[in-house]
């Protein structure tokens, strides 16, 4: 009945030693990804973060600033017309 | 006629013993939990084999020089197939949802509880006649309430091989009946105003976080708990991989073919320790019994402790993610989706849920750690 009893306490020691561990490993985790990460996450933002979190940033890089469009852009489009026609023409 | 005896004695039917029968009876029933009910199917399927090739009287597939007894003490007792099949885990694993709100870690600590808290069922166990469970045994079958196979494989093959093919069969199993098991046990400790919370959308999580995430955990479990860097090391290691982006091939391979081969193996291996002398018995009914209270008591736990988050928190926390917290991944998560979709058809609950879920996991392998640290010496 000791041996019993001997068991209870140290499961009991086992659980509270555990469960503390448990919660403050699992905190200073927490502690790490709100500090380090969120600071890297700052300083060094990725290209799948920036359009969703600033949707016109991307846009502004495609057209000039009174929202006309860029003349890259403009002239691409302007390649691809002509190039168009031009089969066009051979085909008739 | 001497040769027709000789032959007849070299028969099967000739050496049957009814435990062996029994125990292929066992494997049939978990073949069949695994073809006809899809209950984890993917280690089922090869543990209910295992556990029929090892009861073949004669064919000695578990004595020395047999197949299963190579493939159990090269992979199982030395503790690497489940180190390889966490390995994979990693690589199957994002991070994001819990990058992005790291509070669900606290559920992932809370469903613990499951685990701490059957250490005493167990102990109480021993006063059943037949029943006579260490401290180690007890850690051992307690971790079931981890919810997570590698993890529970790792711990018992450490401290209770004997025990490891209940052990394995009540993990599984219950991992299997979470849709079951858990669904009642969050609708008792919730409302339905409860269940019907929204949550706020998670933030966008840089590459950088996700790399740097697994290279501080690992760090953090070598200053702290050197006895979980095993699994929590492989873990880290196949995320890694994952989140890198430069080893997509290996990545691929520890998520796919890999843990594939090593599933077929261990699921042979633990399926090899099914024999009669060592399931059939009332410890296994205790182990059965147990595993599901600690499931429960984690489940319990993890929705507790988010109702209490809930109160105290500046954004809502649904308390049914909660129940996620024991692991089990998806599963858990799924099933914290669907009890949220019943009570709000506009609820989805499924990414919030996967933080507590891998915190979950991260969790698990804490508490065995801890568990091989104070009992495994």
């Amino acid at each position: 009945m000791d041996n019993m009893q001997q068991q209870f306490i140290e499961a009991g020691t086992l659980m509270l030693t555990g469960m503390v561990f448990v919660f403050a490993f699992l905190g200073v985790l927490i502690v790490f990804i709100n500090t380090v990460l969120a600071k890297l996450a700052v300083k060094f933002p990725d290209a799948i973060a920036v359009p969703s979190s600033r949707p016109n940033k991307k846009s502004k890089s495609k057209s000039t600033a009174n929202g006309d469009i860029s003349p890259a852009v403009v002239a691409a489009i302007s390649g691809a017309v002509k190039r168009y026609r031009t089969q066009h023409g051979h085909d008739k | 006629m001497d040769s027709l005896n000789t032959l007849w004695l070299s028969t099967g039917l000739a050496n049957f013993e009814l435990g062996q029968v029994v125990m292929m009876l066992v494997g049939c029933g978990l073949l069949y939990l695994a073809i006809a009910r899809n209950f984890e199917p993917l280690l089922l399927l090869p543990m209910g084999f295992g556990a029929i090739l090892t009861n073949i009287p004669v064919a000695g597939f578990s004595e020395a020089g047999g197949l299963l007894h190579y493939i159990y003490y090269a992979g199982v007792d030395t503790g690497i197939f489940p180190l390889i099949i966490f390995m994979g885990v990693g690589a199957m694993t994002d991070f994001g949802a819990l990058i992005a709100n790291p509070k669900t870690l606290l559920l992932g600590a809370a469903a613990q509880f499951g685990i701490f808290a059957t250490l005493f069922g167990a102990i109480a166990l021993n006063y059943v006649p037949g029943i006579e469970f260490t401290l180690k045994d007890a850690s051992a079958i307690a971790i079931i309430g981890g919810a997570d196979g590698p993890t529970a494989i790792f711990l018992a093959s450490k401290l209770a091989p004997e025990l490891l093919g209940a052990i394995a069969v009540a993990a599984y199993s219950y991992m299997a009946l979470v849709p079951i098991i858990q669904p009642p046990i969050m609708k008792a400790f919730t409302t339905d105003e409860e269940r019907k919370i929204e949550m706020k959308q998670l933030r966008p999580v840089t590459k950088i976080e996700k790399i740097i995430f697994p290279v501080g955990v690992l760090a953090m479990t070598i200053f702290f708990l050197p006895s979980a860097t095993p699994l929590v090391g492989m873990f880290c290691l196949g995320n890694l991989m994952r989140e890198s982006g430069v080893v997509d091939r290996l990545s691929s391979t520890a998520q796919n073919e890999l843990i594939n081969i090593t599933t077929i193996f261990l699921g042979l291996g633990v399926g090899s320790k099914l024999s009669a002398e060592a399931f059939l018995n009332v410890e296994t009914l205790g182990i059965l019994a147990l595993g599901a209270v600690a499931f429960s008591i984690g489940t319990a736990s993890g929705v507790l402790m988010a109702k209490t988050m809930n109160k105290f928190s500046k954004e809502p926390i649904n308390p049914l993610i909660g129940a996620a917290g024991v692991s089990a991944v998806p599963m858990a998560a799924r099933v914290a989706n669907k009890v949220g979709l019943q009570a709000n058809p506009h609820n989805f609950l499924l990414m919030h849920a996967m933080g507590p879920n891998v915190a979950g996991v991260l969790g698990s392998a804490v508490a065995a750690g801890i568990l091989l640290a104070l009992v495994g010496g």
